[in-house]
């Protein structure tokens, strides 16, 4: 039974026809699959049929400990999506509802190797910053608004070789959820200690993020 | 069980050109009024564009089930009558921006809508930019904000999951979200500063039947307490004045609603209380500056009656645009 409906799955085909360039999706699950482990491993392998430049690699988070190690894979499920080179571009929990649509847009800036929804002021600034930067979303796969803020994250990711970026489903990582105090979402952790709460535009979330690493060389 | 959505990124679709950033109507506010305001608008063939801000939907997207908006006999879930007022605005043509007013100004015509993204003109406005939850403004709330105090029950009940939870509030939205809570929640004490609860008898009795539910009444809160999170509240008993703490891991304050208008101060009459001021017809003290919504409703902040004031306002704005064609230019 796929997971994808037919439409869906037509209009991804559409959607990722004209990538030129290979993109892997690297996941981790484990051999008594996680809560959602499964599903995660299901969507990725089904993704991998709509388009001939995405391929799928499944790894087991507990005997390929250095590849996870490698891609600095700390949880599962998880997807990093690679591409020409790794972006730092994550996914932690299912992408799911209206997340799937971050995996696809993931997908496509991947492949391109550029972040083409940053304006040329934003990659003129996410290009210069010289220490690294995490970024964490917090998500659910029902806040419609959340893909704006996972996608711009990634946006980020690769757009600077210094900046990561993870979508993290809250619900099904509790204990981070707890430890960041998610009380809504989307929220975005930057390197631990700047937090913005919701689907802000590109101008604010690059001011939080200067204020991030101006604070950490103080 | 799992659903897959597919949408575009819209990352703003940061538009060029001075004649695209003019409008007929810009509303500021995507809860129940702007949208409305946004539905009459497109209808009218106006050129309409909505300012949702970062977390639309307005207080309904943070809201459980809506029991009380005709035609929904069974209740509707709240982010989804948010969901589809946006839908129904966009229907009819209007664009909607995740995008926040920084700055308005009501002097210049068209009037001057800036945001971080853009600068937008409109030939009229509509506020709608609604209320927030007033604080206690007593220690530790400050401090404690977004790490157990909280406003929003539906955002944050999942954490406190077996945990014991205040309520502080005797109101409608105190009783319904303390009755949410109780899904969570171990124990949901409901603080209220007067002896009697001040919300409509249904909630009254569904919170007082609830076995998770009690009820400290003629008591304030005067300070929340804890080190890293929060780990309990100092009540005092008005009538007695007797001292005492209670043990909570969150605490959810609904005493009330602010209207957000500080941006419009001094430019647009605002009550005592920073209502902003109309008239039947939804007109401010700015000829072209209509306002809908609970941003000038201190009464009765109801969906259905914010929707009402939103039609209002942009058959009003609609009126306007016909009476002064030439009100940009």
């Amino acid at each position: 039974m796929p997971l994808l409906s037919q439409e869906i799955a037509t209009q991804v085909r559409e959607y990722l026809a004209d990538l030129t360039s290979p993109v892997r999706l690297v996941m981790f699950t484990q051999e008594f699959e996680c809560e959602f482990c499964a599903e995660t491993r299901q969507l990725v392998e089904e993704v991998a049929q709509l388009s001939d430049q995405v391929s799928a690699e499944i790894y087991n988070f507990v005997t390929d400990r250095q590849k996870a190690d490698e891609l600095g894979i700390d949880k599962i499920p998880a997807i990093a999506v690679l591409g020409a080179q790794d972006y730092g571009v994550r996914f932690y929990g299912i992408p799911a509802g209206y997340e799937f649509s971050s995996l696809i847009q993931a997908i496509r800036t991947v492949s391109a190797g550029w972040p083409e929804l940053l304006s040329p002021e934003g990659v003129r600034r996410v290009s210069q910053i010289t220490s690294p930067v995490h970024i964490q979303v917090f998500v659910t796969p029902t806040c419609p608004y959340c893909p704006q803020a996972v996608v711009l994250a990634h946006q980020m990711a690769v757009a600077s070789p210094m900046v990561r970026a993870d979508m993290v489903e809250a619900t099904e990582f509790p204990h981070l959820a707890l430890k960041y105090q998610v009380m809504g979402v989307p929220r975005t952790v930057i390197n631990e200690k700047i937090h913005i709460e919701g689907a802000a535009p590109e101008s604010m979330v690059l001011a939080k993020l200067e204020e991030a690493l101006a604070g950490s060389k103080a | 069980m799992f659903e897959f959505k597919l949408t575009a990124p819209g990352q703003g679709s940061a538009p060029s050109g001075a004649e695209e950033q003019l409008y007929d109507l810009i509303v500021l506010g995507g809860g129940p009024a702007g949208l409305t305001a946004a539905i009459y608008a497109g209808r009218a063939r106006l050129k309409t564009l909505v300012l949702t801000g970062y977390l639309p939907g307005g207080q309904p997207a943070n809201t459980d089930v809506v029991e009380n908006f005709p035609a929904f006999p069974d209740g509707v879930s709240g982010p989804e009558l948010a969901q589809r007022l946006q839908q129904h605005a966009q229907r009819f043509g209007a664009r909607l921006e995740l995008d926040e007013a920084v700055g308005v100004d009501f002097s210049a015509r068209p009037f001057v809508i800036r945001t971080p993204k853009a600068t937008y003109q409109g030939k009229t406005v509509i506020i709608a930019a609604g209320a927030v939850p007033r604080r206690l403004g007593v220690s530790g709330e400050e401090r404690f904000f977004g790490r157990g105090v909280s406003s929003c029950a539906t955002c944050g009940g999942f954490f406190y999951r077996d945990k014991e939870v205040v309520v502080v509030g005797g109101g409608d939205s105190a009783l319904a979200e303390g009755l949410f809570l109780t899904r969570f929640a171990r124990l949901v004490t409901i603080i209220h500063r007067r002896d009697e609860l001040r919300a409509t008898k249904i909630y009254r009795e569904r919170a007082l039947a609830h076995p998770k539910i009690r009820f400290l009444l003629s008591t304030v809160v005067e300070e929340i307490l804890g080190d890293q999170t929060v780990s309990g509240v100092r009540v005092r008993n008005v009538k007695t004045g007797q001292v005492s703490t209670i043990q909570a891991d969150g605490v959810f304050v609904y005493v009330g609603m602010q209207p957000q208008t500080e941006l419009f101060a001094g430019q647009l009459a605002l009550d005592a209380q920073g209502y902003i001021i109309s008239d039947r017809r939804q007109r401010t003290s700015v000829p072209g500056v209509f306002v809908a919504g609970d941003v000038q409703d201190p009464l009765y902040r109801q969906i259905v009656v914010a929707a009402g004031t939103g039609a209002i306002a942009a058959m009003e704005a609609e009126k306007f645009l016909g009476e002064y064609p030439d009100v940009s230019v």
